[in-house]
């Protein structure tokens, strides 16, 4: 029977201040060198538990605890966190405030300055962490400098340096491009076959968690609802979706296929394995390519955005944008895509003045933005900038979507309905009365969003909309962004999230290099894996499977989504398959 | 853009290479001879070598820009309170007598409220010496701190028998400034991109629009420190001292003679202003 390096028994904990438990009668063993998955919903209980293993919850934020949790043989409530910090690393969501140092060794070597290391011994550490998460030779670099994927990786390094037995992470990769996210995930994999450390990771990266964890935890409402291997957990595919858990575009893709009346013993989970579960239905039912493969996007009159030979450099010198030629027009939905730092928000923030061309021309309705202002702007273009945080300063959800309404000069009963409307579009009608900052971050994401949505903008754009949101809460967003795009509203999204916009964006712009790579429906963008591996994106699952069947067909299969690849197969002789 | 990081310089000089201690030290003196000066002559030439010094080090002139506007109010204060009101101040320091002072503006004595008053070129002098022991202190810091790595910062305090608790504080609020400025600017552009139009409004709403944020300014960053917290205990931080450093923090010559210069250059300060009444308010006065 191996070790167990983590052990919680019935544990229940209520956070100050609240009624309702956010973790419910928790058991739970962990075996030293587990990769173990946590899923759920936000809200489920994933940080929360994640927090426990250190003794954060509740030696930090108080509350009611019941039950007990040991890590390393070592109760957590009776051993300070420093002590536990010598046998738990954890790594949170946001890469950027988990910096505390002004260079990367020195934030490696925080830890194990605190740990009272001696100085020789964390020289020695600290090129071995680094090159284990491959930052090696970075040393001396300010962590400011490094990509999101990096400064994920470098806290990573920062907790493997303590040499801890288990590392838990919460969310690491849900900020980052999907090449950083991957990098994040082959480091973590590697650890844990390399050097025994167990890993528990919460994360909404399905194909990811597929490929890597041993176990998955299903966590809902503080309670686990199911574990087990990955191929079990992901099985149970009706149940997931009814608690909004998102999974790998293989298992759906299969599964659809299951429902058409194709026998699929056993609904695959990773890529392998959807390729070696593809092949026996190839030779009895041939996929039949879609009909509709646009090769362009459908542009009428003159633009409502403008860019000509658009250059950008920041005062430090750093040259964001160059030479960038684009116009979008009404009606339009775009995705702009590209690797973290690819300068996809300097380019929209040029649409509402918040920045000014260093070369080059940005019009908006055939004005040029320098002669208008951002208010102005703002009531053509609605934008709904990264971090909501910054963008909440009311006192309730309420006064939060009628700020800008009162600037209007509109009547009490209109900005009333306005903000009803708008509220209940984003699903916070219940929460109008709480103060914003006190929502988790997916609803407090959705607050600025009504906020702008009650201008009602001709234009929409939403800068990396999904993050920090589960399944359920990107969903909204997006189908909110379908219902204003149906309405004549012109849509632009800027995500990395790829597999979540094939079935709204139209046109896709992808950036990197400091300039736009490609410019193209999304049907042939999404089909073009090298010119986005440039920009450190890969396509979604179910793209690459149909480019797999492609090339064992030689015939072109743009399709994006599972539902189309499972429809390509009910022609032909799906009825002898049953 | 870089949100979080302090302003440093980009430029390798005499002040990057020293250890934060020697700057330490030279911050206490060139402040205390500062304070000992009140000829505005001697001041206005202590702050002036210290402003041609941060801009040596590489410190940006739009810093020192923004340090003189900002400045600008508080000096037409000081210049109007000690011009009008600092008359037995002075006849302290001179033995002039009121009547004895050169006027610049005088009100008649039938005038109300301010009749009688009068703004004196010996108010005036004292004033300038304020300004320019409160520029020297500004820039002297400045000079200090921004010339030095925040983690060699800590270290050189800690050396120089601070509390860890105490240095660590001080480096995390020099890293949260620049933060929360940010964060502010943020607010700011959030409340135009839903059609606030500052260009239009008078001073007075503007203030209001800025008072607004620091509520929502105040919020976030507590949810930002509470971060902070977790990220620093998980990382076994706990404010003791009894810990190791990466970092050496050795005094090496240069050190030592920085340290010397700038005791000496103290030393002579109080000695010349004690024996021979150089910097004394009363040189400037001499005809």
């Amino acid at each position: 029977m191996p070790q167990t390096i983590a052990t919680f028994s019935n544990v229940s904990y209520v956070y100050p201040r609240s009624d309702t438990p956010a973790l419910r009668d928790i058991s739970l063993e962990i075996p030293k060198g587990e990769f173990l998955g946590l899923i759920g919903p936000n809200g489920a209980g994933k940080t929360t538990l994640s927090l426990m293993f250190n003794g954060i919850v509740p030696q930090f934020y108080g509350g009611r605890f019941f039950g007990a949790v040991t890590v390393a043989g070592l109760d957590t409530l009776e051993h300070p966190i420093s002590s536990l910090a010598r046998h738990v690393g954890i790594v949170l969501e946001n890469p950027e405030t988990q910096i505390t140092a002004t260079s990367v060794e020195n934030e490696v070597a925080f830890g194990l300055e605190n740990l009272k290391v001696p100085r020789d011994e964390i020289r020695a550490r600290i090129p071995r962490v680094l090159e284990a998460v491959r930052l090696e030779g970075m040393e001396r670099r300010h962590p400011q400098e490094l990509s999101g994927g990096q400064k994920q990786r470098l806290a990573i390094a920062a907790v493997l340096a303590a040499r801890p037995s288990l590392l838990v992470l919460d969310e690491p990769t849900s900020q980052l491009d999907p090449v950083g996210a991957r990098e994040v995930f082959d480091t973590i994999l590697e650890l844990n076959h390399t050097l025994g450390i167990t890993i528990v990771i919460a994360s909404h990266a399905a194909e990811e968690l597929a490929e890597c964890a041993d176990r998955l935890l299903l966590l809902a409402a503080g309670e686990i609802v199911d574990e087990g291997p990955p191929d079990e957990v992901y099985a149970q595919v009706e149940r997931l979706e009814e608690l909004h858990i998102r999974l790998p575009d293989i298992t759906r893709t299969f599964y659809f296929l299951r429902r058409r009346g194709f026998s699929v013993p056993e609904l695959p989970v990773t890529l392998t394995q959807g390729l070696a579960a593809i092949r026996p239905l190839m030779t009895r039912c041939d996929p039949t390519p879609p009909e509709a493969n646009p090769a362009t996007v459908r542009r009428d009159g003159d633009p409502l955005i403008s860019v000509t030979h658009l250059s950008h450099t920041y005062p430090n010198g750093t040259q964001a944008l160059c030479d960038i030629s684009l116009d979008i027009h009404r009606g339009e939905y775009v995705l702009i895509t590209g690797q973290n730092g690819a300068g996809k928000s300097t380019l929209v923030r040029h649409f509402l003045r918040l920045l000014l061309p260093t070369a080059g021309e940005v019009t908006v309705d055939g004005e040029a933005t320098p002669d208008l202002t951002t208010s102005a702007l703002a009531r053509c273009i609605g934008y709904v900038a990264q971090n909501p945080d910054v963008q909440i300063f009311s006192s309730t959800v309420e006064k939060e979507v009628t700020f800008a309404l009162h600037h209007l000069g509109l009547s009490s009963d209109k900005i009333q309905t306005r903000c009803q409307e708008s509220l209940a579009a984003m699903g916070l009608l219940a929460v109008a009365d709480r103060h914003p900052l006190s929502l988790p971050r997916g609803e407090r994401a959705r607050v600025v969003i009504a906020a702008i949505l009650a201008l009602e903008p001709e234009a929409v754009i939403l800068d990396e909309p999904t993050t920090g949101q589960d399944e359920q809460g990107a969903r909204l967003i997006l189908d909110l962004t379908k219902q204003l795009h149906s309405a004549g509203k012109t849509v632009i999204v800027i995500t990395h999230h790829l597999h979540l916009m094939a079935d709204y964006a139209e046109r896709v712009v992808v950036m990197g290099e400091r300039t736009l790579l490609r410019d193209a429906p999304i049907r042939v963008a999404f089909h073009e894996p090298n010119l986005l591996a440039k920009t450190y994106l890969a396509p979604p699952q179910a793209v690459r499977l149909a480019q797999a069947i492609a090339h064992e067909t030689g015939v072109a299969m743009p399709f994006l989504t599972p539902m189309e690849l499972a429809r390509a197969f009910t022609k032909g002789t799906a009825a002898g398959n049953s | 853009m870089n949100a979080i990081a302090l302003q440093t310089v980009d430029r390798r000089s005499v002040f990057t290479r020293l250890d934060f201690r020697p700057k330490l030290f030279m911050m206490f003196t060139i402040t205390m001879v500062a304070f000992i000066w009140e000829d505005p002559r001697l001041g206005g030439g202590l702050a002036l070598a210290v402003l041609l010094s941060c801009l040596a080090a590489g410190i940006r002139a739009g810093y020192i820009r923004t340090v003189l506007a900002l400045m600008l109010p508080f000096s037409a204060l000081v210049i109007l309170t000690q011009g009008f009101f600092s008359t037995t101040l002075i006849t302290t320091l001179t033995g002039r007598q009121p009547d004895d002072f050169r006027m610049l503006i005088a009100f008649p004595s039938t005038w109300p409220l301010v009749g009688g008053a009068g703004l004196s070129w010996e108010g005036v002098l004292y004033a300038l010496n304020i300004v320019a022991k409160s520029l020297t202190m500004t820039l002297v810091i400045a000079l200090g701190v921004f010339t030095t790595d925040i983690d060699a910062m800590v270290v050189g305090l800690v050396k120089a028998r601070v509390p860890y608790k105490i240095a660590f504080v001080f480096s995390a609020t020099l890293r949260f400034f620049p933060l929360l400025f940010a964060k502010a600017q943020a607010i700011i552009e959030a409340q135009r991109l839903r059609g606030l139009a500052l260009e239009g409004m008078g001073l007075l709403r503007r203030l209001r629009i800025y008072a607004r944020i620091v509520v929502p300014l105040i919020l976030s960053s507590l949810i930002d420190s509470q971060m902070l917290d977790v990220v620093l205990q998980s990382r076994a931080f706990n404010g003791s001292s009894d810990r190791t450093y990466l970092h050496r923090s050795r005094l090496k010559a240069a050190d030592w003679i920085a340290i010397g210069l700038t005791g000496l250059f103290l030393a002579a300060a109080a000695i010349g202003y004690a024996v021979f009444g150089i910097g004394r308010f009363g040189g400037v006065l001499r005809p």
